[in-house]
């Protein structure tokens, strides 16, 4: 089974419905799950409470948990100064806690079994440092840094840990930003092209298959920075 | 409870690398003269959910009072089978 973060939107529904296609059990985990089409518990992700209530469930239930894919998040594209501090903690919260508490928690799941493989979303924005994202960028290399070392402490373990860096993909988290913001980031990029979620969804398939297990504690910069 | 207390001795030793190693009361889970590194002691608290399984509750060693506290939990074996013990206890 995977657990996929953020599974009712953008790039974390793709992912589910990717894995779906190819066969695999997926558990999504979204504020809202209403509707999906493969189990799924509502959660906040920065909750460690809610986080650990999942994790006794799937402790019942006797789940095989073999992967995490961090995907829930948001963003807020302003300056620093004009960003509130309540927007500021929500952006950290749920970027960087809510990845750390997922990992912290669903991680011993598969340490149990030795065997599994995670996968945490950063942004291009962390390797260009793009204006108007600071925030967001430093929740995203705050995940950066953190599956770097997690990756280390998961290493006895047998479970990858890797990070899936994109850029600009055509979602709900890029409403704001207009057509010439786009264009001036993917412009950076090593390969001139934005990239689909189905882009994304492919890197989560290599990191998952047991083809990439000589993978761990890298970011993966779609398109290449 | 002596037998749930030998049981957490007996997942202690069985992480062990030196089997001449004799688990007591105050052997060290932390620190230097501890004969479990960090990793050995992560593998303990998930042999330790398991067998909480066993017996019909469930071991909490993540939460934010178990991490407050961790180090007196994990400061020997006596007193991590004692906290074992404690939380099913509690769970009655």
């Amino acid at each position: 089974m995977i657990v996929v973060t953020g599974a009712s939107r953008g790039i974390g529904k793709a992912i589910c419905e990717r894995l779906l296609s190819k066969g695999l059990e997926v558990f999504g985990l979204a504020r809202n799950t209403s509707n999906l089409p493969f189990p799924s518990i509502s959660c906040d992700v920065s909750s460690h409470e809610q986080i650990k209530k999942l994790v006794s469930v799937l402790k019942k239930e006797n789940s095989k948990v073999t992967g995490l894919v961090n995907a829930a998040g948001i963003a807020s594209m302003n300056l620093a100064v004009t960003t509130p501090p309540h927007i500021s903690k929500k952006i950290i919260e749920i970027n960087l806690l809510g990845t750390i508490y997922c990992c912290q928690l669903i991680a011993p799941l598969m340490m149990r079994k030795k065997q599994g493989s995670i996968i945490n979303f950063s942004t291009i924005a962390v390797a260009l440092g793009l204006k108007g994202e600071s925030i967001y960028a430093a929740s995203k290399a705050g995940v950066e840094g953190f599956s770097r070392a997690f990756a280390r402490e998961m290493a006895d373990f047998n479970i990858n840990v890797n990070c899936i860096a994109p850029g600009p993909v055509d979602t709900d988290l890029l409403k704001g930003i207009t057509a010439e913001q786009i264009a001036k980031i993917v412009s950076q990029q090593i390969i001139v092209k934005q990239y689909t979620p189905h882009a994304i969804c492919d890197l989560v398939e290599l990191l998952l298959d047991p083809k990439s297990k000589s993978l761990s504690g890298q970011v993966l910069h779609v398109g290449g920075v | 409870m002596q037998d749930i207390k030998h049981e957490v001795y007996l997942r202690i030793y069985n992480l062990l690398d030196d089997k001449s190693v004799k688990i007591v009361e105050d052997t060290p889970l932390l620190g230097n003269d501890s004969s479990l590194d960090s990793m050995k002691l992560v593998e303990l608290c998930i042999e330790l959910e398991d067998l909480a399984g066993e017996i019909g509750f469930e071991f909490d060693w993540t939460s934010e009072a178990a991490m407050s506290k961790s180090r007196s939990m994990f400061r020997n074996a006596g007193s991590l089978a004692t906290e074992f013990i404690n939380q099913m206890d509690a769970s009655k």
